[in-house]
């Protein structure tokens, strides 16, 4: 460097002393506006550069600040997830007690509506641990003066009955159990039959002959035969039909969610349940007949004839079938 | 100014250099300058003759030191602007030094002692003079300076007839070798 200065010293000094007459020009030149050249060009020349001062700042600023903004917002975000678990967690707490609280409205609405049953309200504690054994066990017991063979319903419709009974506990064996039996007719035609449970979610009626004209959707209703359930009682709808030999294979929907019990009742007696009459609508539509398919008059059957509109009933005689064995 | 005369001794080792009698370049160059504008007050035809460019020329060829020459030329340049009354002090001082420069570079590589080739030389740096004069007045007053006219090669023939008397009578000053 030293010696490229030496070499064109000339040259080097020629550009220094025409630099410093252009500089002194420029100091007394005015362009427009009164502005003096020099001040001009140092305008023209530090304005590039403070824009671009200014754009890196900036940027390098915004930079920095979206880091540290995205820092506080990766926290932020932490903390807001934290809190939408917790408020999860809450309202799924809440759920949880205003369907507790909506399924004790209805058993409650429903031991009102039945003031001449004594029945019982029971809480599912457990079910079997045997995946082919439907049972269940409620928080009632001997202590409740339970007994075994009592009734248990759901404002829905059948449950079940009580078959074994522990001093704090009671075990309940579902209609769906293979070992289960129930008397039942169907609603509309009055033919009786029996809800057997084939160890399937859905048990089938039984011995009801090919004759009998059914139908999807109608409704199957206890007997009172079998000395464990009050007559009416909804125990669920007719699924699928198939002629068999002797009988129809018919599968049954349960009218109460037996997979997903929480409460139950427990009839105390076999004291029949007299439907309310404050259920009935002004038409002389009752609850039932609103929804036909899932009967829900406190699990009791007022007028059958309201669940099929038009029912294609065969109305002759069914053979009467065995009591069920319970 | 002596100073400055005396700045890059160095030269061509085969080319004669000149040297001059103490105050020579500095009275030679303030008598250019004050003719100059003393002539100027007694009509227009004294702007045919640039007497400081002559002068930067003259001394920058016989110096044959680029640098004497260049700050010479700017020292002259700057003195008649600071002589005018509307020049920025500046115009004429770039262009004489560059001026001042390149004829002792030039001076440093031909022989300029005939007086053609003065002549020829004189000529040329008038027109190079005017060039750097108008594209400084472009750039930075926005003046529409004009390069080349039939007046400017007027002007460069007098003053470059003119340049050769003047430069005849100049070395008489010259230290005999």
């Amino acid at each position: 460097m030293i010696d490229t200065f030496s070499r064109h010293r000339p040259l080097t000094l020629l550009a220094t002393v025409v630099l410093a007459q252009v500089l002194l020009l420029a100091f007394q030149i005015k362009r427009e506006n009164n502005v003096r050249l020099i001040r001009y060009w140092a305008v023209q020349l530090m304005t590039p550069l403070e824009r671009a001062g200014t754009w890196t700042f900036s940027h390098v600023g915004g930079l920095w600040s979206g880091y540290v903004g995205l820092r506080n917002s990766r926290a932020e975000n932490e903390h807001l997830r934290s809190e939408v678990d917790k408020l999860r967690l809450r309202n799924s707490e809440l759920e949880s007690r205003s369907a507790e609280a909506q399924r004790l409205e209805t058993l409650l609405n429903f031991h009102e509506s039945h003031p001449e049953a004594p029945m019982l309200a029971a809480q599912v504690i457990g079910a079997s641990a045997d995946p082919t054994s439907h049972t269940l066990f409620i928080n009632r017991g001997e202590r409740d003066h339970l007994r075994r063979n009592m009734g248990v319903i759901t404002p829905d419709g059948v449950v079940g009955k009580i078959v074994e009974v522990f001093p704090s506990t009671a075990q309940v064996l579902l209609i769906n159990d293979k070992d289960s039996g129930v008397g039942a007719l169907f609603a509309v035609s009055r033919t009786h039959g029996v809800v057997r449970g084939s160890g399937d979610p859905e048990p089938h009626m039984e011995y009801v002959i090919n004759e009998e004209k059914l139908q999807a959707g109608d409704v199957i209703v206890t007997s009172g035969e079998d000395r464990i359930f009050p007559k009416d009682l909804v125990i669920g709808t007719v699924g699928s039909v198939r002629p068999g030999n002797p009988f129809q294979t018919i599968s049954v929907q349960p009218a109460a969610r037996l997979d997903r019990l929480e409460d139950v009742i427990v009839l105390l007696s076999l004291q029949e349940l007299a439907p309310k009459k404050t259920e009935e609508s002004p038409a002389g539509t009752g609850v039932a007949a609103a929804a036909p398919s899932a009967p829900r008059s406190g699990g009791i059957v007022s007028d059958p004839n309201k669940f099929k509109p038009a029912p294609a009933v065969n109305k002759s005689p069914a053979p009467a079938p065995p009591a069920p064995q319970q | 100014m002596a100073y400055m005369m005396n700045l890059g001794a160095h030269s061509e080792p085969n080319v004669e250099v000149h040297k001059f009698y103490g105050g020579t370049v500095l009275g030679t160059c303030l008598l250019a300058l004050v003719f100059q504008a003393f002539l100027h007050k007694y009509g227009r035809w004294s702007e045919l003759i640039d007497l400081p460019l002559l002068v930067t020329i003259y001394f920058g060829v016989s110096r044959r030191n680029p640098v004497s020459g260049l700050f010479l030329g700017g020292a002259i340049g700057i003195l008649q602007d600071a002589l005018s009354h509307d020049n920025p002090i500046g115009m004429y001082g770039i262009a004489k030094t560059i001026v001042g420069y390149s004829a002792s570079s030039v001076g440093a590589r031909i022989d300029t002692e005939h007086p053609l080739s003065r002549f020829g030389l004189i000529f040329l740096f008038f027109h190079f003079h005017q060039a750097i004069l108008a594209l400084t007045q472009r750039v930075l007053l926005n003046h529409s300076a004009p390069l080349f006219t039939i007046h400017l090669f007027v002007d460069s023939l007098v003053t470059a007839a003119f340049g050769v008397i003047l430069f005849a009578l100049l070395d008489r000053l010259r230290k005999s070798s």
